[in-house]
């Protein structure tokens, strides 16, 4: 059972497709863990949902039926595949299977200091800095501080800072330069997800091709 | 549950729990026989308000816009298999593909290198969640009940925030509001509509 948990406006977000890619992985990551959350997102998109149903409709000429009637027949892509029961059960959030060939041990893994290795996922948003670090059990990460927002989902393990302390499925979001230092518990080496924003990216990333006028400042 | 509420698109068949509103049996017929007839009946009702969803955030072009139309319906005829009446509304099943698709067209145009598709974000549930079924069963009614009591303020900042996409930090700065009350806006509507988050 999880006990930190994304806010609302994370959950709403995510839920409505608002979130910039790499941070809308981390919290699919933590519904992995989160019945609560997974249950908070479905009521969310429900909403959605309803918000559909009371939309002015813009009409729809009948040559895109017969368009869309016409291709009916064309092979599905094969990512429909309903998930396996195994699947289901796997330790690891889908999402980060999907970034990772293998397990854990099998990515490359770059040493930062004595306790703290970090092996960084492409995603694809180069908006956001997306990494596992692996923390030796009662190591401390170096103090750090950072302009802009972080993200963080325990997969292995836990620590604890001066905010308490953490374990798998917990997560962690700070939007402010708050200095801290975790230090993994004693009982076995953490590994976590850590998304933090590449600093002086701050547009809002739907609209950066479209408009460059709307250059929006996040947070 | 009164008839009063959603009309015809709220009906239940209690001793099971199973829906069978009109737009949840087209996808089951859809699903079990490739019904035509069902899937035209879903399609005008459905794709005036893809189009409608795909030109609210007013970025998208015509042109994109009845692209994305047609690749939702598309979905909805190919997916309909993995449409499970007793979890969700037809209307939310079709906003989550809708949702996804328009953000795949988004990182498509703006060419994001990305391994994962929209769908990829869905978190796997185990097929046994009994409590999930229940709460969503009432859950699309009750919220559509509970809507037409919603400030004007707060129901426009849930369409910014839903159907035009944007974050509560561009919605903020495109209503001139600070970034608080717009949260405090989304908090209050959210509790309005019953929207449980639980807390242990």
């Amino acid at each position: 059972m999880t006990k930190f948990h994304p806010e609302l406006h994370l959950l709403t977000e995510y839920a409505a497709g608002d979130l910039p890619l790499a941070q809308s992985a981390c919290v699919s990551a933590h519904m992995h863990y989160c019945d609560q959350c997974r249950r908070a997102v479905g009521q969310l998109q429900d909403l959605g949902g309803v918000l559909l149903e009371q939309l002015d409709p813009e009409p729809v000429g009948d040559a895109m039926l017969d368009a869309v009637l016409a291709r009916l027949d064309e092979e599905p892509p094969l990512m429909y595949s309903q998930q396996s029961e195994e699947v289901a059960v796997s330790r690891t959030p889908a999402i980060l299977r999907r970034l990772m060939s293998g397990d854990f041990s099998d990515l490359s893994w770059k040493k930062v200091s004595k306790a703290l290795s970090i092996s960084y996922l492409k995603t694809g948003d180069s908006g956001y800095e997306f990494a596992l670090y692996h923390i030796k059990a009662g190591g401390r990460i170096p103090d750090h501080d950072h302009r802009g927002s972080e993200m963080t989902l325990i997969l292995q393990g836990g620590f604890s800072d001066a905010n308490g302390s953490y374990h798998v499925g917990d997560f962690i979001y700070r939007e402010t330069d708050d200095t801290h230092a975790p230090t993994a518990l004693q009982s076995e080496d953490c590994i976590c997800l850590a998304v933090l924003d590449a600093p002086l990216k701050f547009t809002g990333w739907k609209h950066r091709w479209m408009n460059p006028f709307l250059r929006l400042q996040a947070g | 549950m009164t008839e009063s509420t959603g009309g015809d698109k709220s009906s239940w068949d209690v001793p099971t729990g199973r829906r069978t509103d009109e737009w949840s049996e087209c996808l089951t017929l859809i699903a079990e026989k490739q019904d035509r007839a069902a899937f035209t009946r879903f399609f005008r009702h459905f794709a005036p308000l893809i189009k409608a969803f795909a030109l609210s955030g007013s970025t998208m072009s015509q042109m994109h816009a009845d692209e994305l139309v047609q690749e939702v319906m598309l979905k909805t005829w190919q997916k309909a298999k993995a449409f499970n009446p007793e979890k969700a509304a037809a209307s939310t099943w079709v906003y989550t593909i809708a949702r996804n698709c328009r953000t795949d067209m988004f990182r498509r145009l703006q060419k994001f290198d990305t391994p994962l598709a929209a769908e990829d974000f869905t978190p796997e549930t185990d097929s046994e969640e009994p409590f999930s079924i229940l709460q969503s069963k009432r859950s699309s009614d009750k919220i559509r009940e509970l809507m037409a009591g919603l400030p004007t303020d707060q129901a426009q900042i849930l369409a910014k925030v839903y159907m035009e996409g944007k974050s509560h930090a561009e919605a903020a700065a495109e209503l001139d509001l600070p970034l608080g009350t717009v949260k405090s806006r989304v908090r209050l509507a959210i509790q309005k509509l019953h929207i449980q988050i639980e807390r242990q």
